[in-house]
């Protein structure tokens, strides 16, 4: 948590230390439209909405009405609540909310359509906690979207030694190797959950010139799944 | 047509305090055919046609509601193929005058030196017509009642810009932009700088422009002997620039003739028997006969040195054939002159901010593509932010925008590079150059696969 704090000023900078963050986006939201299809999205819960980067874009979203995003960092909530201030398309759609968001109690159980966790997972201690949790906020025929990194030798070359070390295109020590979580090992729990099945998943990699693409290796890498209720 | 100006800063603090800010997501600076164009490419789209849209210009558009001409201007454009296929489909065509517009399917360009000669038609393209000869008038009135038609886009006529400035209170670097213009103000997600050649959104967003400066290009309406019913361009490349003459309906044409500041002079100031018969000789004389007629200053010993020359030359050249019919009629006031340059901005996207046009790129006439390029930006501008609307994305964003600036800058800059190399290559004398292009040239003329290929790259 100490890390995003001291990112929360340069959070909104495009081509800032989270300016993957920001190529990111656009990739997110085509998967969730492939994964959503038509099914309607007018809540959306965006846990861990760091300065609002996709809160703000899941509000601009046509048919959505409402977004409601929660962190844990309020130095960060408060850069989400000063940008967001600044677009009245914006603005009247948004929440933030302190997390974390199991201390959370203003918000209605099973009334979301999408439940967002982009890039979350990895860095809390509980992943299958924080999915359980998740569950209950969304809607029967909801769904929630999660992206995070598996826990490879060739992710800690990528995401680690390259990006944070080397290339520094993200800023050392966001991510620890240890915390990062396998394709597989969602699926699995996913898998036992009654009425619960994983709709979706894609692989994610970042070319240089054209942004974080979507492939067909969720196994490698960054990925990203949908999780049907 | 495009009139914005600043007036002095002090001027506008008084304004300021009384005008509330009304927010905008697009605002487009600019009402020309590129301007226009974008307004009804985002109306008329179901990505974004809820944005609130404005168009400001500092010229009075209903002049152009008042025009009802018994004659053609002497401002036209050649619109290719993809550009009225463009017009098209955001619902402008039907607005435009069609009896007012030429289709042409016939090039014939020649070496004014060598007599090298290049033909094109149709049959090169898989189109009905090579392109499209239109008044600027009448394009840009046509658009113009097609954006009439959308009630999210309001249109400032006669407001001059007076000014631009970054939100005081926007997050830093990235600004939406303020402008005020006469009894307004409004602070845009997008600026769009559809403002021509001496763009001031282009100025406000500090990105530089180059390049350099040719002639001077004079334009006139003309009417020939008779009209054949043939729609044919001719370009004669002279040593001092291209010499066009454009198909207009009925019998008429309009003159392009890019040359030298001084010989523009001339062709303005002399009677209209000296202007035609200087018409008649450009595309008929040899470049030294042509220097020499030049030189003089008298109309009426032009009109008779012509004359005389025209009556001696046998080399068999058949009008409407080899050269264009012989003129015989120019419109009264319809000669005009404007500067000719190639300029192009450094980048085209900026945060909130996009060039569009001319406020891009200005280019030389010789290939008619200028206003083509223009259109071409406002199609992917528009397809650009119309994907970003469909995911979510701020269009103002710069990582939106230079989306735009990536996709047509490269292509833009290709073309204005052919297109000088071109004017650089034609404006030489020197034998061996000489004879290099015109065996190129007719080379070219014989290889029907390669002259197939360039015709379908300079309709796009």
């Amino acid at each position: 948590m100490k890390n995003f704090d001291s990112l929360a000023a340069s959070w909104w900078q495009l081509n800032g230390p989270s300016r993957l963050l920001h190529r990111m986006n656009s990739t997110r939201v085509m998967f969730i439209q492939q994964a959503i299809h038509n099914r309607p999205m007018h809540k959306v819960l965006d846990i861990g909405c760091g300065g609002g980067i996709f809160t703000e874009t899941a509000a601009r979203i046509p048919g959505v009405k409402h977004v409601d995003g929660v962190d844990v960092s309020e130095s960060v909530l408060e850069v989400a609540r000063a940008h967001a201030s600044i677009d009245k398309a914006v603005h009247s759609k948004v929440s933030y909310l302190k997390g974390p968001i199991e201390d959370v109690t203003s918000l209605t159980k099973e009334s979301y359509d999408v439940v967002s966790l982009f890039e979350v997972l990895e860095h809390v201690d509980s992943p299958s906690k924080l999915i359980e949790e998740a569950m209950t906020y969304t809607k029967p025929g909801g769904s929630i979207v999660l992206s995070t990194i598996n826990r490879t030798v060739l992710s800690y070359l990528t995401t680690i030694f390259m990006a944070e070390k080397i290339l520094k295109l993200v800023p050392d020590g966001v991510h620890s190797w240890s915390k990062y979580i396998n394709y597989g090992e969602i699926k699995e729990f996913v898998d036992k959950k009654p009425g619960w099945n994983m709709s979706l998943a894609k692989g994610s990699m970042y070319v240089p010139t054209q942004g974080w693409i979507l492939n067909n290796c969720p196994s490698e890498g960054n990925y990203f799944m949908a999780l049907e209720r | 047509m495009l009139r914005i100006g600043f007036q002095p800063a002090f001027r506008c603090l008084a304004r300021h305090y009384s005008t509330a800010i009304k927010d905008i997501d697009v605002a487009i600076v600019g009402a020309g055919p590129a301007g226009l164009s974008l307004a009804a490419s985002l109306a008329c789209h179901p990505a974004t046609e809820h944005l609130k849209l404005m168009v400001v210009d500092g010229a009075d558009l209903s002049q152009l509601d008042k025009w009802a001409p018994t004659s053609f201007d002497n401002r036209v454009v050649s619109l290719t193929p993809n550009t009225r296929q463009h017009l098209i489909d955001i619902g402008a065509w039907t607005h435009i005058d069609s009896l007012r517009v030429q289709d042409y399917n016939e090039m014939r360009v020649w070496d004014g030196q060598s007599n090298a000669r290049l033909n094109f038609d149709s049959d090169d393209v898989d189109q009905d017509a090579i392109a499209y000869m239109i008044e600027l008038k009448n394009l840009q009135r046509g658009i113009l009642n097609r954006v009439r038609e959308f009630p999210s886009v309001q249109i400032f006529d006669n407001s001059k810009l007076e000014s631009i400035k970054p939100s005081r209170n926007g997050w830093p670097g990235d600004e939406w932009p303020i402008i005020h213009i006469p009894g307004h103000a409004f602070r845009a997600r997008l600026l769009v700088g559809a403002d021509g050649a001496n763009s001031p959104v282009r100025h406000y967003a500090g990105i530089e422009s180059t390049g350099w400066d040719y002639g001077m290009g004079l334009v006139a309406s003309l009417r020939l002997e008779y009209d054949d019913l043939s729609a044919i361009a001719w370009q004669r490349f002279l040593p001092t620039g291209p010499l066009a003459m454009l198909p207009m309906p009925d019998g008429h044409a309009s003159l392009v003739w890019s040359t030298t500041a001084a010989n523009a002079n001339l062709l303005k100031s002399v009677s209209d028997e000296a202007f035609i018969a200087l018409v008649n000789a450009g595309f008929r004389l040899e470049p030294v006969d042509l220097a020499y007629l030049f030189s003089l200053t008298d109309s009426d010993q032009i009109v008779d040195e012509v004359s005389w020359r025209l009556s001696t030359v046998c080399d068999g050249l058949v009008d409407g054939t080899d050269v264009p019919l012989p003129v015989v009629h120019v419109e009264h006031k319809s000669r005009a002159g404007f500067p000719l340059k190639l300029r192009h901005a450094d980048r085209y996207s900026a945060p909130r901010i996009a060039l569009v046009g001319d406020a891009a790129h200005t280019t030389h006439p010789l290939a008619g593509q200028g206003l083509n390029m223009g259109q071409g930006d406002v199609q992917s501008l528009a397809t650009v932010l119309q994907k970003a609307a469909e995911l979510g994305q701020d269009i103002g964003s710069q990582l939106v925008l230079d989306q735009y600036w990536g996709d047509r800058y490269i292509v833009n800059n290709a073309l204005l590079g052919v297109i000088d190399k071109l004017e650089k290559l034609y404006s030489v004398s020197a034998w061996p150059v000489v004879a290099a292009r015109s065996w190129g040239l007719e080379i070219l003329n014989e290889i029907t696969p390669l002259k197939r290929f360039l015709m379908k790259q300079a309709s796009k």
